[in-house]
């Protein structure tokens, strides 16, 4: 018998290493085809710049099925009583990752719908991805659920088959605006300049030409715009922008890590403006607030949900136990939370529609307004083009590592800190 | 048995003819809509590796700049679409062109540089471009260009319901850069330019025109590249800046070629076909477990793949054709002992 050299065992090791990765790669899950499920295809972005925000999505998707699948008569949102929907049907997720970059996302939207033949798609975090992604469903005729990309473009594309849960940032750019002439109102405060930072995306770029638009509807100058390269390695060159033209405000669309360097570059500058709302963005994360410390105080930021919305949404503390046990600890923020209900209110639709007929839940869903413990105002209905008309957010300042509510006054469960303190007087 | 009228050499020719005889009939094998998807980033990506071997590979001008022009040729078809809402062939002529022009602009000072500063300059080539499109509106800006909902067909370069138009496209494309390739390789400009490659001193002192022959090797690779860009942008329907001038798509053009064989004609193919299905199926398979899983065992694969044969894949098909051919010889031998 002759005897194979190292090397060409190495080699076939090598080629069988391969061959497993080929022979169990998409497809394998069509085993499941047979059963009486409904899969759902997932797509976010699991690794990249924002990657923790994105699992932290996933794991919502996660959270709100385990609640549809399973008899949870303790949590008080629709379908927790039941076990499953349509008498019995399973919903099994199907993951994918988009890196956050578009073409990625969108070959993964197309391997979801064609290969592993999910019925509809939830993502996918960033708008830029959601676009693509959610085009190759509308060709295909197939439902896709937008929790938390915000750019209002999205909604503005007439598409039949595309929902969006979240607040616009076009709506939010409206939000702070109210904000700065109740300041000014209440508080004295005579802001009447605005910069604007934004990193160089499809959510920022969108963000900032809302955020201008409002600005001038509102009567402020935008007197300085700032955009920057997202995952970038050095903002001073930004903030000294910030810094020289001194704007009585900011409104940044900063995202995951570059919120904090953002933070920590003005810390360095020794510069702050009178007042700071970002939209949806790193400001949100609870994990970078904490990483921040002292230095994320007195901040703004709209927000559909923190821990501290508690009293306001008293059924999310029994969701964000399971979801806790998903994200090691770390409780629901205002993305996560709008991708469990994108699962829940699908999920709902199908239930009502009595049906898999994609054109029978589309309808449903349009004609239909949705409870939803887990929404800020409870209640969820879409207009032509898919926007949520119900989508509500709380514009909230970080004092002393907590989002403490300030506007709308009505909902307020703390008084707004203006001007931000200095960073040498906290 | 040998016979005496083919050549080894012919007959690796032959096969490997053989296999592009086969391929018109890919999309009549697999109807899969993802394996299809595979087949031809493959195709692609192995027509763009086998544009930046000219440079990079036969002319020895190791360039990370190549997604400039790639950005070039998929912005020309994206504005044709998007911007001016026509059809996308005037823009990749306009792109093809722009992409050859541009290429001869930025290259003619950095060909002054040698070795690692000629490839450090390519780098901050591409930064400036990056840069200059993501805050240029008419080419999209930041927001990228959206293909919107046209008719498909040729007519625009672009189809929803099946692939087999894309994989016809990129076929075309392949065997078009694939022969452009293998036609300078017999041709003289070939030969100056392994000359400029081996020994630029040399080439010059023997009357090639080292200046002309690089910007003539660039401009070329450039415009194949820009081809290349042009494709992808119809097969996504988008174009944004991270997503064709990144220095994350030069690095795709480098890793291939080095991968595959750089300075050979399989060298791209052999690349493209190993890296461009492990990178969709690791991605496939272990993607949705989060914490780049898939990104970890495709690192891991490519390293044990350069440690096993730094030569690229085309070392692995130089040592498969030695070990037969010595198990040849020595089967002859023992023959000639009458051994049975």
């Amino acid at each position: 018998m002759k005897h194979r050299s190292p090397r060409l065992k190495s080699w076939i090791l090598f080629m069988a290493v391969i061959g497993m990765l080929l022979g169990f790669g998409p497809g394998a899950g069509s085993l499941l085809a047979a059963e009486k499920i409904i899969k759902i295809g997932t797509i976010f972005p699991l690794t990249g710049p924002v990657a923790t925000a994105g699992q932290r999505c996933q794991a919502a998707v996660q959270t709100a099925v385990e609640i549809i699948n399973n008899k949870h008569p303790e949590i008080k949102v629709p379908l927790a009583k039941q076990e499953g929907i349509l008498n019995g049907y399973k919903i099994v997720l199907v993951h994918a990752d988009s890196q956050g970059k578009a073409d990625v996302g969108k070959a993964e939207a197309e391997r979801l719908l064609n290969q592993e033949g999910v019925w509809a798609l939830i993502g996918s975090y960033n708008s830029s991805v959601s676009k693509p992604a959610s085009f190759v469903a509308e060709r295909m005729k197939k439902i896709f659920m937008c929790g938390s990309s915000s750019s209002a473009a999205l909604t503005q594309r007439d598409m039949k088959y595309f929902f969006r849960l979240a607040p616009t940032d076009a709506t939010e750019s409206v939000d702070f605006v109210e904000v700065l002439k109740w300041v000014n109102k209440k508080k004295k405060g005579s802001v009447k300049t605005i910069g604007v930072i934004y990193e160089n995306s499809e959510f920022g770029k969108h963000a900032a030409e809302e955020a201008k638009k409002a600005a001038e509807a509102g009567g402020f100058k935008v007197i300085t715009d700032v955009p920057f390269t997202p995952g970038a390695t050095n903002l001073d060159s930004e903030v000294q922008t910030l810094k020289k033209a001194n704007p009585d405000a900011v409104l940044g669309a900063v995202l995951g890590a570059d919120y904090s360097l953002w933070v920590r570059t003005m810390k360095k500058a020794n510069w702050k403006p009178r007042i700071i709302i970002n939209y949806c963005s790193g400001y949100q994360d609870p994990v970078i607030t904490k990483q921040l410390g002292a230095d994320a105080d007195f901040f703004m930021g709209s927000s559909g949900y923190s821990p501290q919305f508690a009293s306001l949404m008293p059924a999310v503390a029994a969701v964000e136990k399971i979801f806790m046990t998903k994200t090691n600890g770390v409780p629901f923020d205002g993305n996560s939370i709008q991708e469990a209900v994108a699962m829940l209110v699908l999920a709902q639709a199908i239930e009502k529609a009595g049906s898999l007929d994609t054109e029978k839940v589309v309808k449903t869903l349009y004609e239909n307004t949705w409870d939803s413990p887990l929404s800020l105002g409870g209640k969820v209905a879409f207009a032509k083009g898919g926007q949520n008309i119900k989508a509500q957010s709380i514009v909230t300042q970080l004092q002393r590592g907590e989002y403490r509510r300030i506007y709308p006054e009505k909902m307020a469960d703390g008084k707004i800190v203006f001007p931000m303190k200095p960073w040498d007087k906290k | 048995m040998q016979h005496k009228g083919i050549h080894k050499k012919d007959a690796y020719w032959l096969g490997f003819i053989a296999l592009l005889t086969m391929l018109p009939m890919v999309p009549a094998v697999t109807a899969n809509s993802f394996h299809m998807h595979v087949v031809i980033l493959i195709l692609l990506f192995a027509s763009m590796s086998q544009a930046w071997n000219i440079i990079g590979g036969y002319c020895g001008q190791v360039s990370f700049g190549h997604s400039v022009f790639f950005g070039i040729g998929a912005y020309g078809a994206g504005m044709a679409v998007v911007t001016y809402g026509g059809m996308p062939w005037p823009g990749i002529l306009i792109g093809v062109v722009l992409a050859a022009v541009v290429a001869v602009v930025i290259s003619y000072p950095c060909f002054k540089l040698s070795g690692h500063y000629f490839a450090i300059a390519t780098f901050a080539i591409v930064e400036i471009f990056h840069r200059t499109f993501l805050v240029w509106d008419w080419v999209g800006g930041a927001l990228g260009l959206d293909y919107p909902l046209v008719k498909e067909g040729l007519t625009n370069l672009m189809w929803y319901d099946t692939k087999t138009g894309y994989y016809y496209c990129a076929l075309v494309l392949f065997l078009l850069i694939f022969g452009t390739v293998r036609w300078l390789e017999g041709h003289r400009f070939g030969y100056y330019m392994r000359a400029v490659r081996e020994g630029q001193e040399t080439a010059e002192s023997l009357g090639v025109n080292s200046t002309v022959v690089k910007l003539a090797a660039i401009a070329l690779s450039a415009a194949l590249t820009a081809l290349c860009g042009a494709f992808f942008a119809q097969y996504n329907l988008r174009v944004d800046t991270p997503m064709v001038m990144s220095l994350d798509m030069s690095m795709k053009f480098v890793l291939i070629t080095v991968l595959g064989g750089s300075g050979t004609l399989v060298g791209p193919l052999l690349g493209a076909a190993v890296l461009i299905p492990l990178q969709e199926y690791t991605r496939a398979f272990w993607g949705g477990m989060g914490g780049g899983v898939d990104l970890i065992i495709f690192g891991l694969l490519i390293i044990l793949m350069v440690v096993k044969q730094p030569a690229g894949m085309i070392g692995i098909f130089y040592a498969v054709r030695k070990r037969i051919l010595k198990r040849n010889i020595a089967a002859k031998g023992e023959s000639a002992d009458g051994a049975p």
